[in-house]
């Protein structure tokens, strides 16, 4: 969700900063970013190392390929996957550049293009490349793809199934994409460090990021399978990684990556704020959030029979309450506006 | 269409552009009273309606033509209704800027134009060629060929087609690609499943595919005929609906509540409806998502190959709002009091260049439609978004690019004109 702060000029800064209240504002602005700046640093920083560690195991799996080495490469899959999931929220910066965000992960995927690609490249009788992983379009080149070829039971049914020749080739390629683009993400954030801290609109930028990867967690990742949204049909489909089970292990990752890298510098601005006390608020509430966890790391699927759907209305609830301390009331008091961003319209 | 969205980001890092360029002249310059919010808010309901009259006019048009191919199945009626069909857009396209922000017109319009649809609901398809969104039970039903259909464990009695069967059946199962009605259903029945992927080529459904007797192709040619003759008849007597919504002088229709409200809140759904359709729903979701994920699944009128077309004027539709004007299918100009006059009373700056960001990106759209319609080595747009496509490609980052620069100034707009909040009041939601 891309806003155009960058386009709009000092208008909405000035707000920002208005709001923050004392002389100090723009040392404490800049502290904020400061705080953000090493924080998400460090989620790149990870999700290069396990990226790396998942090409590895992918390759390592493909040359000698056993039970044992399939079970590495599908758990330095998940590691790796959960890594992006606790820098998902970030929408500005280098993860803007090449649509590097959508190459990590093309979701929703409703029409389900990831199997008809992979179909397409492992019929390839030229075999399956890095460069033709790279001119593949985004649908290929990032963790749904990966998890495509590991965990879907119809291609694990086929004769074209890992460790076919072609497969293993297209899961090696992808997995070297995708630790490729974590290292230029890596460094590429690295790089930014002095125009973030000294770009005030990179404040608002950080915020409205939190925001909305929130909202989308609340609306798209939990109501939209659980069928509180449009149709009112529960699907596990509506949810990201089904095939793997790992849509809510996702969900607990990301709300980890918003609490470790995120509230920290939200609650510098808060604490400097006049309502201190509604930084101390989000973090109980974050504890909250999280006080599901590890029970609901099950799968989707699960979670959506009318069993255990209970408890996962009660994430839900909790997960909304976030929203609206976060939105409403923290955006509000710091002067950040929602404009157009690209979950508009249908 | 409630469900596609993705919330990665459009790659956009722009500079602020300073743009030069000829602003269209504000109604206001000729006439002595000044535009108020109030007054533009009033032409804003008369451009919708002459916008609806229109898709109205060209629906019946298509009701006329098909009803004469259902009744001489011949490749010249086939023609013309195709014909009729691409008319029939041009208006319809144009309206889809009053569809966000108007709920009224937003809870309608799934009946008229969702998309992508799994067409093996309504006929026959090529399965290898064929794939359906994830988990739906009615993607293979095939109405045409049944009297009966079973849905996730719901049966249905099917056995004669009316509009409001039809109606009863769009989003069956709870699925937003049991696409039943509307302009994309007719457009299935017309032309039929596009076979050439990224090759150049539409779908090629023969005349006969509606013969009678022993000349009948595919089968079921008197069910295709009745499906077609009820989706069109639905289509006109939906616009009708709408026409009426936003017909002047009649309390208790959509424009009565709309104009006696606020005059801010319905600038608010200008500016959002210009906003929205810009940047997530053209630029986003229709063109985006297609061209980086190569996916022609996400090609708007992908059987017809019209999917320039309706880029186009969706995006003429974004500049009838600001401008305040329209062109009406036989010719004649509406205009009156604008977002522009508006905005130009506040921050001329900003109008002028607002406005040469609108002229700009229609220029971006006008160039996809040129290279689609070309004589020579047409490139439509399932072309442009091929893998390895660099023209393709550059085309359609162009026409992305210019509908992004001009939501930034929309955006600025907005502030100017005292507008705070953008998000729509909960659209999309229905909890």
């Amino acid at each position: 969700m891309r806003k155009f702060t960058k386009l709009i000029g000092a208008a909405t800064l000035a707000l920002a900063s208005a709001a923050v209240g004392a002389n100090t504002d723009l040392d404490i602005d800049r502290q904020a970013r400061n705080l953000w700046h090493d924080a998400i640093l460090a989620g790149y920083q990870s999700l290069a190392t396990n990226a790396a560690d998942f090409s590895r195991a992918a390759q390592n799996y493909c040359e000698s390929p056993d039970q044992a080495s399939r079970r590495n490469a599908e758990q330095a899959w998940r590691r790796a996957f959960l890594a992006w999931q606790k820098v998902r929220f970030v929408d500005f910066g280098p993860v803007e550049n090449n649509n590097l965000a959508w190459q990590f992960q093309f979701w929703p995927d409703p029409k389900n293009l990831i199997a008809k690609k992979a179909r397409y490249l492992v019929k390839s009788e030229d075999g399956v490349t890095q460069e033709l992983v790279a001119q593949s379009g985004v649908a290929v080149q990032g963790f749904p793809m990966a998890e495509y070829l590991l965990y879907d039971k119809q291609m694990n049914a086929s004769d074209k199934a890992l460790p076919a020749t072609n497969t293993c080739e297209l899961l090696v390629a992808v997995a070297d994409h995708i630790a490729a683009n974590s290292d230029t993400l890596s460094s590429e954030w690295q790089s930014l460090r002095e125009h973030f801290l000294d770009t005030d609109q990179y404040s608002d930028a950080t915020i409205k990021a939190g925001m909305a990867g929130l909202e989308i967690l609340e609306e798209r990742r939990l109501a939209q399978p659980m069928g509180m949204r449009g149709n009112g049909k529960r699907s596990k489909y509506d949810a990201d990684a089904w095939r793997s089970g790992s849509s809510l292990m996702a969900v607990e990752a990301s709300l980890n990556g918003l609490r470790t890298y995120f509230l920290p510098g939200l609650s510098l601005l808060l604490d400097n704020s006049d309502k201190p006390a509604l930084s101390q608020s989000i973090k109980r509430q974050f504890d909250e959030v999280l006080e599901h966890f590890p029970e609901m790391r099950a799968p989707m699927e699960v979670m959506l029979q009318d069993d255990s759907f209970a408890q996962l209305q009660g994430l839900y609830v909790d997960v909304s309450q976030l929203v609206v301390l976060v939105t409403d009331q923290a955006a509000v008091e710091l002067g950040v506006a929602r404009g157009f961003n690209s979950s508009d319209g249908d | 269409m409630k469900a596609m969205f993705r919330p990665a980001p459009l790659a956009l890092t722009i500079a602020a552009v300073a743009t030069t360029g000829c602003a269209n002249t504000p109604w206001s310059s000729d006439n002595s009273e000044p535009a108020t919010k109030a007054s533009v808010v009033e032409h804003y309901a008369d451009l919708a309606h002459a916008n609806y009259e229109d898709a109205l006019i060209t629906a019946k048009a298509l009701d006329e033509a098909t009803d004469r191919l259902i009744a001489n199945p011949s490749e010249a009626n086939l023609l013309a209704a195709k014909k009729a069909w691409l008319a029939a857009r041009v208006p319809y396209q144009q309206t889809e800027v009053f569809r966000f922000g108007n709920t009224v017109v937003d809870d309608w319009e799934g009946q008229l134009n969702a998309w992508p649809l799994d067409e093996g609901l309504i006929d026959y398809v090529k399965a290898d060629d064929y794939q359906y969104e994830l988990g739906n039970a009615g993607a293979t039903a095939n109405i045409v060929a049944s009297n009966r259909i079973n849905i996730g464990g719901e049966t249905l009695d099917v056995t004669t087609l009316t509009p409001d069967l039809l109606a009863d059946l769009n989003e069956i199962g709870g699925s937003e690609a049991n696409v039943a009605t509307g302009y994309h259903a007719a457009e299935f029945l017309l032309w039929g499943q596009d076979l050439h992927g990224f090759e150049s080529g539409a779908g090629e459904r023969p005349a006969t595919d509606y013969g009678q007797g022993a000349d009948c192709t595919n089968g079921n040619c008197d069910r295709r005929a009745q499906y077609l003759d009820a989706v069109t008849d639905l289509l006109v007597s939906d616009l009708e609906w709408m026409v009426d919504q936003w017909a002047p002088g009649q309390s208790g229709n959509y424009r009565a509540k709309l104009t006696s409200a606020d005059a801010n809140e319905a600038v608010q759904k200008m500016l959002f409806g210009m906003g929205s359709l810009s940047l997530g729903e053209l630029a986003g979701e229709r063109m985006k998502v297609a061209l980086e994920a190569n996916s022609y699944e996400d090609e708007h009128d992908c059987f017809s190959d019209n999917t320039h077309n309706s880029h186009y004027y969706n995006g003429q539709g974004i500049q009838n709002v600001y401008t305040g004007t329209y062109q009406r299918v036989d010719g004649s100009e509406v205009s009156g009091p604008s977002l522009s006059d508006l905005v130009a009373q506040v921050d001329p700056e900003l109008d002028v260049r607002l406005n040469a960001q609108l002229v700009a990106s229609m220029q971006a759209l006008g160039l996809m439609k040129d290279k689609a319609e070309a004589s020579k080595n047409p490139m439509p747009f399932d072309m442009m978004i091929a893998p390895g496509n660099a023209e393709g490609a550059t085309i359609v980052n162009g026409a992305i690019m210019a509908l992004v620069e001009q939501t930034g100034s929309i955006e600025q707009a907005a502030r100017e004109l005292g507008i705070e909040a953008l998000s729509p009041d909960d659209a999309g939601h229905s909890f």
